[in-house]
């Protein structure tokens, strides 16, 4: 039996997987296409629900990697898969080549690129930002002002941006950014106590026991309205504020409203990792570009190939506690498979 | 007969137009219409794929499916793909063909519009002439409208159009065989018997509100809707 995997990503679930694995007694190789692991948790500030820092989540994922049968790849991108029998050879672009019983897809998401919504001004207006600029700003000590270097006023975060829309072929809801949008809007408040939160929402998904609490403080506490209407476009005012329009749909009226600052709650996406891996492989996918699971409800870390496993938010929107457990799964479906071989 | 539900679902633009509204509102956001008159394409949206058959009917009676401007700036937003403003177009040609148009105020209006760009497309081959913008009827024009309109012929000329005269150029008289494919066209479609009707039914509203007694002096009802 060989007992080697490889796996494509150093995220939370690759790392997850990666350790649970070794712990068993598998070799496990570990490639990132970037310098440090962590995914898109590498440059998160706060987390819901509880808001602690992502860093020790970081601290978490470094410690785990720290052991003889892991060894990481950064900087490093895979190039082609191919099979012998049960055997996977992996290339990858710096010409090592691993011979492995089981890869792992962990490639994780890539945030929506706000500047396809070009009704919402990101990328044109200055004072218009993405929720992951926000937490990299709060992540690397900034101080949050407007472009003018003033204090916000009033802030309006704007849910399911690359979500939920048609219009940018991203039919899904990505799960996350309604909490994140009211745990940014509660960091503000307390950060900027006199300013005054708005969000602006279709549907807001508490799905997490904590959520509603966090949602009844957001509402109670921190200065934060939220508004049932999806914004339809946004302009610049003179002085660098921003002008805002929507349907507040629960009086039936339209409405404008003047902001400081803007945050756009970005959705998440399949990046082209997954689509390559996807085109080497020929696995099958979700019609949302997903990587599609053998069964959603029974091997939902099985990819359509024999051999080749999915963990985390390659297969479908995730907070990070659901991609830590789907991640475990992902664990015991290789054991099982390897052991079966 | 089919209800009118039936025949918007029948209708392939309608099919086109509605697929699912979660109720966003964003096309209501964007909608110039919905900015200055008591209109809410997002309302429209939701009464059409509720479906009853009564609320369609009085949306076709009613003003509200006469404000839209069909700029089609809905389409540009809409989550569901969506397009409200086709679905006001088809909306409004059974609201013409049924007759209830005339139950509303613009609606009754439509007699106005049928009469100047309805009747100028086919005897000048423009939806807009300037012949027709007579200032006497189009006080909203100005005094330098008039002045345009009385000079007309060395304006247009100094503007190089060729206002009314053979040849090629802006506004150039339309021949005759050109003339007459368009109102082919307009025959064929159904375009000519949609205006049958929109005179039929307005002639019928005119004599019961007493204001004509037969479809060749409808110039009491024209007055009323006019300044109603
Ligand atoms: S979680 Fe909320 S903001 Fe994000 S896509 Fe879903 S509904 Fe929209
Ligand atoms: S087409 Fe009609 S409903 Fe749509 S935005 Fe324009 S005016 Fe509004
Ligand atoms: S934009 Fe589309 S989904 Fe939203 S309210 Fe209008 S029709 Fe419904």
């Amino acid at each position: 039996m060989n007992k080697s995997i490889v796996v494509i990503g150093a995220g939370v679930a690759g790392i997850e997987v990666a350790s649970i694995l070794a712990d068993m007694g598998y070799n496990v190789f570990i490639i990132e296409k970037n310098k440090n692991i962590g995914g898109n948790v590498a440059f998160w500030h706060h987390l819901f629900p509880n808001n602690r820092s992502a860093a020790e989540v970081r601290e978490y994922m470094n410690q785990k990697i720290k052991v003889p049968n892991i060894t990481l790849f950064p900087n490093t991108e895979v190039t082609d898969i191919s099979q012998k029998k049960n055997v996977y050879v992996v290339r990858t672009n710096k010409d090592a080549t691993f011979e492995v019983g089981a890869v792992l897809i962990a490639t994780g998401f890539t945030p929506f690129d706000a500047r396809r919504k070009e009704e919402y001004g990101y990328g044109i207006y200055d004072n218009v930002i993405t929720s992951v600029d926000l937490e990299k700003k709060l992540e690397r000590g900034e101080n949050i002002t407007t472009t003018q270097g003033m204090a916000p006023k009033r802030i309006a975060f704007v849910h399911c941006v690359g979500s939920r829309d048609a219009k940018v072929g991203h039919t899904y809801c990505s799960k996350v950014c309604c909490i994140t949008g009211v745990k940014q809007a509660i960091e503000m408040s307390k950060m900027f106590p006199d300013a005054e939160m708005y969000c602006f929402y279709m549907d807001l998904r508490m799905h997490g026991l904590e959520y509603e609490r966090f949602y009844k403080d957001a509402q109670e506490n921190y200065n934060t309205q939220f508004i049932r209407g999806r914004v339809s476009e946004v302009s610049e005012n003179k002085d660098k504020s921003i002008q805002l329009k929507a349907e507040d749909t629960l009086s039936g009226l339209p409405l404008k409203m003047k902001v400081d600052l803007l945050v756009l709650l970005v959705g998440m996406e399949q990046g082209k990792d997954s689509d390559k891996l996807c085109d080497i492989l020929h696995l099958h996918k979700t019609p949302e570009n997903f990587i599609q699971p053998q069964d959603p409800h029974l091997q939902g870390n099985v990819s359509s190939r024999q051999g080749v496993f999915i963990a985390g938010t390659c297969i479908q929107p995730m907070t990070i506690n659901e991609t830590m457990q789907n991640a475990r799964s992902a664990a015991l479906e290789i054991n099982h498979y390897l052991l079966h071989l | 007969m089919p209800t009118i539900t039936e025949r918007l679902a029948q209708d392939v633009r309608f099919k086109e137009s509605i697929n699912s509204c979660i109720n966003c509102g964003v096309c209501t956001a964007i909608c110039a219409a919905a900015e200055f008159y008591d209109y809410s394409p997002r309302q429209i949206a939701g009464i059409v794929q509720e479906g009853n058959e009564e609320k369609i009917i009085a949306l076709l009676k009613s003003d509200t499916i006469w404000f839209c401007g069909q700029c089609m700036s809905c389409k540009t937003r809409c989550p569901r793909n969506n397009c409200v403003g086709i679905i006001i177009a088809v909306l409004r040609k059974i609201s013409q063909e049924e007759g209830y148009f005339v139950e509303s105020r613009m609606g009754r209006q439509q007699l106005l519009i049928k009469r100047n760009i309805g009747s100028t497309i086919l005897k000048y081959g423009y939806c807009i002439h300037p012949e027709i913008v007579n200032p006497e009827y189009h006080p909203e024009q100005g005094p330098t409208w008039e002045w345009v309109y009385k000079n007309k012929e060395k304006v247009y000329e100094r503007m190089n159009a060729n206002l009314d005269k053979p040849g090629s150029g802006t506004l150039r008289k339309i021949e005759q065989d050109t003339l007459q494919e368009l109102r082919d066209i307009f025959e064929v479609s159904g375009g000519v018997e949609l205006f049958d009707k929109i005179e039929k039914y307005s002639f019928e509203k005119a004599a019961e509100m007493g204001l004509a007694s037969n479809p060749d002096s409808m110039d009491n009802y024209v007055k009323y809707i006019s300044n109603e």
